[in-house]
C-alpha cells in the first residue's frame, strides 16, 4: 500500500547530537578548569585525571552520537509514522498519523548550509508521557515534505474530508500572504523594552545618589556621610553596569530569536516562523486554540504596544501550560484587523463592565493584613529608617486601586472577555465552548458588600488555566453563571421559539 | 438569587468529618503537650500553660464541631441533564458549574474510614479541572457515577 522504504537521518545529526551533549557539559568543565587553574599548586598527575575523564567522556559522546544516528530509522507503514532507534536497546515507536497534531520545523545553524530541518512531531497528548513525541534531528526539506504528504494522505482517507481538503487547498494559494510581519523597528522596540524595568530603576538609583548632593548632608557627620555617599554611588553604579550588560544580552537574544517574525494561516493552522541563526517554524492547529490574550505591560502600554498570546491545548508535554506568543509586539490599533482574520469566530470589540466602586477595598485590604505586623516589626527594630516601611501602605493602596480600575468583563452569546491586571494589563478572550468549568466565589465580606468573584477555567497545554473576574456585582456574577448554564440557555431558547 | 443546588451529602459524612477533626485535634494536642513539656523544663510561665490549653480547646471546638458543621450544611450538589452544580466552602462559598459536555470521566473512591461508614467520594474530571463530591452513600455514588457518564455521553456540543 505504502512505501516501506526506511529512511535515515542526515549524517550531520551525529554532529548535532554531539554538540547538544557538549553544551550541557561545558559549564561543569569551565568550573573544573577554574577551580584547578586558580587552585595554585598542582598535585602531579592527579590534577590531570579530571581532564582525562573528560576527554574519555567526549570521545564516548561523539561515538554515541554517531551510533545514534546510524541506528535511527523512520518509515511509513499502515498509516503510521514508525521510528526505530536506540544505542544499546533497540526501541521502536509507532505514531498513528491521525494522532499527530502538528509538525514543527527548526533550522539551526548546522541545518542551514545543507538545506535540512529538524522535525518535531507533536501528538495529542492526553495523559501520555513526554515519550509520546518524536524528534527527527536532521532531514532534508524534501523528506520533511514527504512526511507531511504521507500524513495528509492518511488523514484524508475519509472521502468527505477529502473534498473539504481540496477546497482548502484552493484557499491556501490565496492565503499564502503573511498576515503579520514584524518590522525591524518593532523588533528593536521589543528587544529594548524586554526586561527594561530593572535597568530603569538602577539608572534611577544612580540619579538619586547624584541628587543627594543637594541635600545638606555637610552639616551632619561629614566624614561618615562622605563614605556612605561614595559607597552608595559605587554600588548603584556597579548594579547599573551589571544590569546594563544583562539588558544588552537580552536585547541581542530577543533580536536573534524574533528576527523575521512572520505568521501565516494555512490549512486551518497558524504557522509562525522566526529566528536569525536558528529558523523556527511552529504550527498551531486553529482547532486547538483555547483562548486569546492581549498583554500590555505598563511600559509598553505607554507607547501603545501590546503582545498577543494564545493558549493551546495539548502540545509539547514539557510545559504545563502552553502559552504561545502569537505576536510578540504590535501597535494596539493594528491588533484587531489581524486577529479578525485569524479568528473569525471571535468578536474583538469589547465593551467592559467594570467592578463597582465599593469593591475597590477588596483589592488591597487583604494585603494590609500581613503588612501591618511586618511594618510594625520593621519600624520597631530599625527605628528611624524602619518607618519607611509605612510607605508600603500607600503603594499597595495605589496598586490595588489600579487593579480595581482594570478589572472587568464583557460577554456576548458565544464568548467571554476578561480584563485584569497584576502589573501588566491582560485581556483574555474565551469562547464559551472552550470554558471547562466556572466557579463563583463569595467570601463573608464580599457577601456583605454584595459582590462576587467568578473563576473560569480553560484547558491550556495538558493542564488548566484559570482566570478570575474579581469582585464584580453579585447580579453580574449570577448573570455570568446563568450565561454558562446549559439548562438555562435551553430554557431561553424555548421561550424565544414560542411566540412563533 | 439563583437557587441553591438541591442535594445534600450523606449525614454519615458529617460523622466522618468529625473523625477527621478528632485526628487533627490529636495532632494539635500532641504539639501542645510538647510545648507544655518544654515550658516545664525551661520557663514555667503560667500564661504559656493557659495559652497552650486554650489553643488546644479552641482547635478542638473548631476542628471537631464547628468546621465540619459549616462545611456539611454548605455542601450541596445537583446533577441535571445538562450540567452539574456544586456548592461548598468553609470561609469562601464556591459555586461551580460544569456542563455535561465537558465531563471526560467520573471516578468513585473509598478510603478506609469512608469504607467503614459505607461512603464513597465521587470525582468528576473535565479536560482541565476536577471536582470532588466528598461523602455519598456508596450505592448512591455508584448510581450517580453511572448517570453522569451516560449523560456526558449523550450531551452534545451545540455551540
Amino acid at each position: 500500500m505504502m512505501s516501506k522504504e526506511k529512511f535515515t537521518l542526515h549524517p550531520i545529526s551525529a554532529v548535532i547530537n554531539f554538540v547538544k551533549v557538549l553544551k550541557e557539559m561545558i559549564l561543569p568543565l569551565v568550573v573544573v578548569i577554574a577551580v584547578n587553574g586558580f587552585g595554585g599548586e598542582s598535585g602531579g598527575w592527579t590534577s590531570y585525571i579530571i581532564y582525562i575523564i573528560y576527554a574519555v567522556l567526549l570521545v564516548a559522546m561523539l561515538v554515541s552520537g554517531i551510533i545514534n544516528w546510524k541506528r535511527f530509522r523512520y518509515w511509513f507503514e499502515e498509516e503510521e509514522l514508525r521510528i526505530e532507534y536506540g544505542l544499546f536497546v533497540k526501541k521502536k515507536r509507532y505514531i498513528p498519523f491521525e494522532r499527530i497534531q502538528s509538525l514543527n520545523y527548526t533550522e539551526g545553524i548546522f541545518h542551514r548550509p545543507f538545506g535540512l530541518v529538524k522535525v518535531k512531531v507533536e501528538t495529542a497528548g492526553g495523559g501520555a508521557t513526554k515519550e509520546a513525541d518524536a524528534e527527527l534531528t536532521a532531514i532534508s526539506k524534501e523528506a520533511a515534505e514527504q512526511i507531511k504528504k504521507e500524513m495528509n494522505l492518511a488523514k484524508n482517507k475519509d472521502s468527505d474530508l477529502l473534498d473539504e481538503k481540496l477546497q482548502q487547498d484552493e484557499l491556501v494559494v490565496e492565503q499564502r500572504k503573511p498576515l503579520f510581519h514584524m518590522s525591524q523597528k518593532d523588533l528593536f522596540i521589543l528587544a529594548s523594552t524586554s526586561g527594561g524595568v530593572g535597568v530603569f530603576f538602577s539608572g534611577l538609583a544612580v540619579f538619586v545618589s547624584q541628587f543627594s548632593e543637594l541635600i545638606p548632608y555637610e552639616t551632619i557627620y561629614n566624614e561618615i556621610i562622605m563614605f556612605i555617599r561614595f559607597g552608595a554611588l559605587l554600588i548603584a553604579l556597579s548594579v547599573f553596569l551589571v544590569l546594563l550588560v544583562a539588558w544588552l544580552v537580552s536585547v541581542g537574544m530577543t533580536f536573534i530569536n524574533y528576527y523575521k517574525f512572520t505568521i501565516w494561516i494555512e490549512d486551518k493552522e497558524i504557522i509562525i516562523t522566526r529566528g536569525l541563526l536558528e529558523k523556527k517554524k511552529i504550527t498551531i492547529p486553529l482547532s486547538r486554540i483555547q483562548a486569546v490574550r492581549i498583554v500590555e505591560n505598563p511600559l509598553r502600554q505607554l507607547t501603545g504596544h501590546a503582545t498577543v498570546i494564545v493558549d493551546s491545548a495539548g502540545g509539547s508535554l514539557a510545559e504545563k501550560d502552553e502559552k504561545i506568543k502569537l505576536i510578540p509586539l504590535i501597535k494596539k490599533e493594528k491588533i484587531n484587523p489581524i486577529l479578525v482574520q485569524i479568528f473569525p469566530n471571535y468578536e474583538f470589540e469589547a465593551n467592559f463592565t467594570r467592578a463597582p466602586k465599593r469593591s475597590r477595598k477588596f483589592f488591597y485590604r487583604l494585603d494590609f493584613l500581613w503588612m501591618i505586623p511586618v511594618a510594625a516589626c520593621v519600624s520597631y527594630f530599625f527605628f528611624p529608617f524602619g518607618l519607611f516601611s509605612l510607605l508600603l501602605f500607600p503603594l499597595s493602596f495605589l496598586w490595588g486601586a489600579w487593579q480595581h480600575k482594570t478589572a472587568g468583563y464583557w460577554k456576548d452569546e458565544r464568548q467571554l472577555v476578561v480584563q485584569y491586571r497584576l502589573f501588566s494589563r491582560v485581556s483574555i478572550w474565551m469562547e464559551k465552548k472552550r470554558i471547562q468549568a466556572m466557579t463563583e466565589h463569595t467570601t463573608y465580606f464580599q457577601k456583605k458588600a454584595n459582590v462576587s468573584s467568578i473563576m473560569t477555567t480553560i484547558k491550556s497545554g495538558v493542564a488548566g488555566s484559570a482566570t478570575t473576574i474579581q469582585h464584580v456585582e453579585k447580579a453580574d456574577a449570577e448573570s455570568l453563571m446563568e450565561w454558562f448554564e446549559p439548562t438555562r440557555i435551553a430554557l431561553i431558547d424555548i421561550e424565544k421559539e414560542q411566540p412563533l | 438569587m439563583r437557587q441553591e443546588p438541591i442535594n445534600r451529602l450523606s449525614e454519615k459524612g458529617l460523622r466522618v468529618w468529625r473523625i477527621y477533626g478528632i485526628i487533627q485535634t490529636l495532632i494539635v494536642f500532641l504539639v501542645g503537650i510538647g510545648v507544655g513539656v518544654i515550658n516545664y523544663f525551661t520557663g514555667q510561665y503560667i500564661w504559656l500553660y493557659i495559652v497552650d490549653g486554650v489553643v488546644i480547646l479552641l482547635m478542638g471546638y473548631l476542628l471537631i464541631y464547628l468546621f465540619p458543621k459549616i462545611r456539611w450544611t454548605r455542601w450541596r450538589y445537583e446533577v441535571r441533564e445538562q450540567e452539574i452544580e456544586l456548592q461548598h466552602g468553609l470561609f469562601i462559598v464556591k459555586r461551580t458549574l460544569v456542563p455535561m459536555v465537558r465531563v471526560q470521566h467520573v471516578d468513585t473512591e473509598q478510603g478506609p474510614i469512608l469504607r467503614k461508614y459505607d461512603l464513597s467520594s465521587i470525582t468528576i474530571s473535565t479536560a482541565a479541572t476536577s471536582h470532588t463530591i466528598p461523602a455519598l452513600v456508596t450505592w448512591e455514588a455508584d448510581e450517580l457515577r453511572g448517570r453522569i457518564s451516560v449523560l456526558a455521553r449523550v450531551a452534545e456540543d451545540d455551540v
